[in-house]
């Protein structure tokens, strides 16, 4: 074997050899100290801001600390909610990933597809898939598939347009190789086509994902009886601002890790881009 | 868009009793992209086996002749048989290496090639698939990476693979574009030993087409040489390589008849040039 034959196969056994000492190290030089910093002085504007709004009884902006607490108080109501929320973020968003992406790539390598989809794919995408949530509720026998089907509605459009770019902007070569290596079709698309759109499907994921949260969560103001949405408005109803606040802050970090969980999927699927 | 039609005519399917004879036949052809004319009144012939550089400066379109001749594109005029049948889109009887290591880089090394050992063996097993890539592996000196993927591989790496994959595809034709264009000198020369080595190597020998516009590389590989020339892309002239093999590098390079052939074609290639600076 010649050397970099060997110098690969060590690199691929060896074990990590670095120290705890130079992880830390390494840890501490890679620190972001901006995002706590930053955090720090938003903490203490809101806790000089809501002293200063505090009126008689009840303030109009929470303090940070009655705000943990209702948001530690509430806790098992939130998980419920999220329960409740995820029944309908699952079907809807997963129902949207399937169809968009097969109807996307479908779309980007067959002509008459591509051609009876797109006109109407530029009309349709960008009507605010919001303005359709009375309708489905009204229409639709329960709020919960109303719901899902407005969620599927705001994702699969993204997902439903990139999957269709990224089967168009498959490389010349691929296509040369898969046809040199006599790929029917349907290897073609699942081999060739799906592999080399993973970038613009994540990329169409990402905008599906945070239009989903907006509309399930904006369902949910309209009819529900449970959930993320369900909760701040529930509150509202009682003036109740320190559980609205919770509600929104553990929206936004439920949104968060939904986000950087597809982030991490992404890293690994993509492996090969690295 | 991509048209998949497979024209199976490897050795294996001929009907017993007929062998087919695995040579190339091309005449008249044209090609223009649009109203600006690529190639113009090809007429070549390559016998089952032989060795056939096409060599030329870049624009005079043997890479397309090669695509041609892959069924990646269709002539406008003209004929172009592969064993005796008219070439009507790409198929599993033709491999193809091209200039940029063409592996999927989502697949593993050894997966990439056993896509090729898949076609030419339908019906095996995934395990016995896997198993047989390896070896096609082993052969090119990559028996060690089949488990690693393309972009940790070099660039001469990455083109040993691709070899291995066309050679796994098992058919009397190999097509290659300037395979070894993008390598540096020392990778070149290994790999121009290697593609010999396995050339010679097998019963029965494929019919070859090598894309180069190096003419050292041509002399060294090739049995037959047609020199190609610019706007439109015309064969000028074929020269036989009478050189007996296997070839050494270093006497071959001393040879008088060596540079006397290289001479007479570096000319050629020069008066074509100098005839299209002085018509423009």
């Amino acid at each position: 074997m010649t050397a970099p034959h060997k110098a690969l196969a060590l690199q691929a056994e060896a074990p990590p050899s670095t120290p705890p000492a130079g992880l830390l190290r390494r840890w501490l030089a890679a620190f972001a100290w901006e995002p706590w910093a930053l955090a720090a002085i938003l903490l203490v504007a809101w806790q000089i801001a809501g002293n200063a709004l505090a009126g008689e009884g009840n303030p109009l902006l929470p303090p940070p600390a009655v705000v943990f607490r209702a948001l530690w108080d509430s806790l098992p109501e939130l998980w419920r909610g999220t329960i409740s929320s995820f029944l309908i973020l699952l079907p809807g968003y997963g129902t949207a990933l399937a169809l968009g992406v097969a109807l996307g790539l479908l779309s980007g390598t067959t002509p008459w597809l591509a051609r009876a989809f797109f006109p109407f794919a530029r009309v349709a995408a960008p009507i605010p898939p919001t303005v359709f949530i009375p309708y489905a509720i009204a229409v639709l026998p329960t709020f919960h598939l109303s719901a899902t089907f407005v969620v599927f509605l705001g994702a699969f459009w993204p997902i439903f347009m990139n999957a269709a770019s990224g089967a168009q902007a498959v490389e010349g070569r691929h296509r040369d190789n898969a046809r040199v290596l006599g790929f029917s079709h349907f290897e073609y698309l699942y081999k060739v086509v799906f592999p080399a759109s993973l970038p613009h499907i994540f990329a169409g994921m990402a905008v599906g994902l945070g239009f989903s949260f907006i509309l399930l969560t904006v369902a949910e103001l309209f009819g529900a009886n449970a959930g993320l949405g369900r909760f701040v408005q529930y509150y509202a109803d009682f003036a109740d601002y320190p559980r609205m606040v919770a509600g929104i802050l553990y929206t936004g970090a439920v949104t968060w890790a939904a986000m950087t969980l597809l982030d991490k999927l992404r890293h690994r699927a993509l492996f090969w881009l690295r | 868009m991509t048209e998949h039609r497979r024209t199976d005519t490897r050795h294996a399917e001929a009907p017993a009793g007929q062998a087919r004879e695995h040579s190339l036949r091309i005449e008249r052809l044209n090609f223009a992209y649009g109203d600006t004319p690529i190639l113009r009144g090809i007429d070549l012939h390559v016998r089952e086996g032989e060795f056939l550089a096409l060599l030329g400066p870049s624009g005079s379109g043997k890479s397309t002749l090669l695509r041609l001749i892959a069924g990646l594109e269709s002539p406008t005029a003209g004929r172009l048989d592969a064993s005796g049948r008219p070439v009507s889109g790409p198929g599993t009887d033709r491999a193809v290496v091209f200039q940029h290591y063409a592996l999927f880089p989502w697949m593993t090394v050894v997966d990439n090639v056993a896509e090729a050992v898949a076609k030419a063996h339908p019906r095996l097993p995934r395990s016995e698939r896997r198993a047989r890539a390896l070896k096609q592996l082993e052969r090119v000196g990559l028996g060690e990476v089949g488990g690693n993927h393309p972009f940790e591989l070099s660039g001469g790496m990455q083109q040993r693979a691709a070899i291995a994959r066309a050679l796994a595809l098992e058919s009397p034709f190999l097509l290659m574009d300037e395979p070894f264009g993008a390598l540096d000198p020392i990778n070149r020369a290994k790999l121009q030993d290697l593609l010999i080595e396995v050339w010679q190597g097998s019963t029965p020998r494929r019919t070859v087409v090598f894309v180069t516009h190096d003419v050292d590389e041509a002399l060294l590989l090739a049995d037959r040489i047609a020199v190609m020339g610019a706007t439109p892309g015309r064969i000028i002239a074929e020269h036989s390589v009478p050189f007996a093999r296997p070839r050494q590098r270093a006497a071959l390079f001393k040879d008088a008849g060596f540079h006397r052939l290289r001479e007479e074609i570096a000319e050629a290639l020069d008066a074509d040039t100098l005839a299209h600076l002085e018509a423009a």
